[in-house]
């Protein structure tokens, strides 16, 4: 995965709150992906995130 | 004698091509399924290309085309194998770069090997490899819960030639593998490493790692971008055998391979100009769609997977007000939060769209209009 930009990304839980629960990935060559947020630890690409922020580079939170 | 050799001779007297039970332990070892495509240029860092379930984990040696090749050893039932092809060389590897083509396996698949336990399992490895690039190779067995390896080395003594290697490692009575479905057992085949894996002496006992004796004597397949390398019918055995006792490749039907492998990468894709993938949704405001039934073809390693939406990808809806889509790579396409851990099935939403009919009734249908949705839970 060749990440250009990480978003967290929000849904709507079952009482319409907005809640914090994706990251959203941009890949370089136009691709989206979506993890969710819990439960990321058993995902490879959570690592990969991770390195990501590493490097120096911020996840961007667009609020809810 | 072991299970995994016991003949199966009901199934074969009705035509299975194999005559004894699968093992758990490699998966797709033929290289017959390549989900993600059959060929990837410009390799030179970690992640999966060709052949499913073996990863490139290549850290600053070489750069690399990765294929599932046609070229496979003579009449032995093969018809694919995973190539490395080597674009960019690197003749003088740092202390820390390396090279290695590997398959992890999940702890839960791993278990009846015993380990960590007075009745540990030796396990025998037996592959086909064909380089032009002759000398010795180092192939690693790596415990990920317990930090703790062993290796054996190899030579690939004739240039352009397949041959047929078997390594046998003994059991383990340290460190038992978690019986879940996380990263245990990690099988690498190491085709270049720097100083830091390589400076010892080669670990060909199970012990607590210490990298300098991972790799010992591997030569530098990232050399010369003339370089080549093939592997197939890899296959991880439990027992002791030898390259006159070692059993038959188990081949299995395509069908039962492509679903093994679909546990761990699977991708929902247009089949044709106008095969359209349509699942069950409810429209929920104006723009989203939200609990989009995908069916799977079997249970997924994790409940949690990454999924990608092509940037070509567009979703389209019907409802009372008539046709909406998403512009190409338009919106969000996300698994919901409450989506099980064990089920072959992901509830999803997709975002993007505008008009829709609130809360519309009836018939609605999600489509995937041009590819696709990757859905991966691999190690």
């Amino acid at each position: 995965m060749d990440i250009q930009e990480v978003h967290y990304y929000y849904t709507t839980d079952i009482e319409n709150n907005s809640v914090r629960t994706h990251y959203r990935i941009i890949e370089t060559n136009g691709d989206e992906s979506t993890l969710r947020i819990e439960g990321a630890e058993s995902n490879r690409h959570y690592q990969e995130i991770q390195e990501w922020v590493a490097a120096g580079n911020t996840i961007t939170d667009p609020g809810e | 004698m072991p299970l995994n050799t016991i003949p199966n001779k009901g199934l074969t007297s009705r035509g299975y091509p194999s005559d004894r039970l699968v093992t758990p332990l490699i998966i797709n070892g033929d290289m017959s399924v390549a989900q993600r495509g059959t060929s990837s240029s410009s390799v030179s860092g970690n992640g999966y290309f060709a052949s499913d379930r073996f990863k490139n984990i290549i850290s600053s040696l070489g750069t690399w085309t990765v294929s599932q090749s046609t070229d496979v050893p003579t009449g032995q039932g093969f018809v694919t194998s995973l190539k490395m092809d080597c674009t960019t060389a690197d003749a003088s590897p740092s202390a820390s770069d390396n090279n290695v083509v590997a398959q992890i396996i999940e702890g839960q698949n791993a278990q009846l090997l015993k380990k960590g336990t007075s009745n540990a399992e030796s396990v025998t490895l037996s592959f086909w490899v064909k380089s032009n690039k002759t000398g010795t190779y180092i192939c690693e067995l790596y415990d990920v819960d317990n930090t703790r390896q062993i290796s054996q080395a190899y030579t690939i003594s004739s240039s352009n030639t397949w041959e047929k290697k078997t390594l046998s490692y003994v059991g383990d009575t340290t460190g038992t593998l978690d019986n879940d479905n996380g990263a245990s057992l990690q099988l690498n085949f190491f085709l270049a490493t720097g100083s830091d894996r390589s400076s010892g002496t080669l670990s060909t006992t199970w012990t607590s790692v210490t990298n300098a004796n991972r790799a010992v004597g591997q030569v530098n397949l990232a050399d010369s971008t003339s370089n080549e390398w093939y592997v197939t019918g890899v296959q991880l055995e439990v027992g002791e055998f030898d390259s006159t006792t070692i059993p038959s490749f188990p081949f299995e039907s395509y069908t039962s391979n492509l679903t093994k492998c679909s546990r761990y990468y699977t991708e929902i894709n247009q089949n044709g100009a106008n095969g359209w993938r349509t699942f069950p949704g409810r429209i929920s405001g104006t723009t989203d769609v939200e609990n989009i039934g995908v069916t799977l073809p079997t249970f997924l390693r994790t409940g949690n997977p990454t999924v990608t939406k092509s940037g070509s990808c567009v979703a389209q809806v019907w409802d009372e007000n008539g046709y909406h889509a998403t512009s190409a790579g338009g919106g969000t396409f996300s698994i919901l939060t409450d989506s099980g851990n064990s089920t072959p099935y992901l509830h999803c939403k997709q975002t993007g769209f505008t008009g829709l009919h609130n809360e519309g009734a009836g018939n609605i249908s999600f489509v995937l209009g041009t590819p696709s949705i990757a859905v991966d839970a691999e190690l």
